[in-house]
């Protein structure tokens, strides 16, 4: 007897599932996930639970242990940053100044920063934190 | 004359193409991703009073409505020279407050502490209930 091997029929599974899934996902780590782009060095910020949520915009100033200074990623020296941030202000005032200072930062290279940056005119300086465990 | 319509063809774009780019998307943001939950402390907001404009007439200039906390390089709290914990200095200023409305705390921070025990207290006095938070700093004169 000849058994005709029966033709393996090409099977046309959607996928339009696998990319509602993918898109899904895509879309889900694009909005909850941070670009650690805003530092160009290690930071993690101090812990505190009674943080409130941080408004969106503005720009960053990241400080790591040894004081070196990021603004929105871009290392420079304290003269430049400074240079940098009354230009920005003269775009906007109502600029929110964040200011990502790891938690090891000894204060004498945060708080001289904070002042010169309110001498500049900015009113809405923000200190990061995270409420994770230390 | 009869014209015949065309019919259209069914055109097959393939989506491998589209499903490759956004897989590659999909683990570069997977893996250039961080899960910080970050939260922000005000260290200078618009309502601030300036610290070189003059008191209110009717303020209390005996010092019992403010507590200064000084901050040593260790981190460590002391209240009146005495060395405090932060369970210690959340009870402290929550006795406080009870007494005295309106209790003003400044917190004068050595340049040598760090960022997290500057934060640590903050965090610990908004705790306890206090409202009015002000950090000074001495600074030399040129």
């Amino acid at each position: 007897m000849k058994l005709r091997r029966t033709q393996a029929r090409p099977q046309h599974e959607t996928v339009v599932a696998l990319i509602d899934v993918v898109f899904f996902l895509l879309v889900f780590f694009m909005v909850i996930g941070r670009m650690d782009a805003t530092s160009p060095f290690d930071v993690t910020p101090p812990v505190a639970s009674t943080g409130s949520d941080m408004p969106g915009g503005g720009t960053t100033i990241s400080i790591n242990p040894a004081g070196r200074l990021a603004l929105d990623g871009i290392e420079m020296a304290t003269p430049q940053l400074l240079t940098d941030l009354t230009d920005a202000f003269k775009r906007d005032a109502t600029l929110v100044v964040r200011i990502n200072a790891h938690r090891d930062t000894e204060l004498g290279a945060v708080l001289p920063l904070v002042s010169k940056i309110e001498q500049i005119g900015f009113s809405d300086i923000i200190l990061v934190v995270t409420t994770g465990a230390p | 004359m009869e014209l015949r319509r065309t019919r259209r063809r069914h055109s097959a774009i393939s989506i491998v193409s589209l499903i490759d780019v956004m897989m590659i998307l999909l683990i570069f943001f997977m893996i250039t991703s961080t899960y910080l939950d970050l939260n922000m402390i005000p260290a200078v907001q618009q309502s601030d009073t300036p610290v070189d404009q003059p008191a209110p007439p009717n303020a209390d200039r005996s010092g019992a409505t403010t507590l200064l906390i000084r901050l040593g390089a260790d981190g460590r709290a002391h209240v009146q020279g005495k060395p405090l914990d932060l369970d210690a200095l959340g009870a402290l200023i929550t006795a406080r407050l009870v007494d005295t409305q309106g209790l003003q705390i400044v917190v004068l921070p050595s340049p040598r502490a760090s960022t997290q025990a500057l934060i640590s207290v903050m965090d610990r006095a908004t705790k306890a209930g206090a409202a009015a938070l002000r950090i000074v700093r001495l600074e030399a004169l040129p």
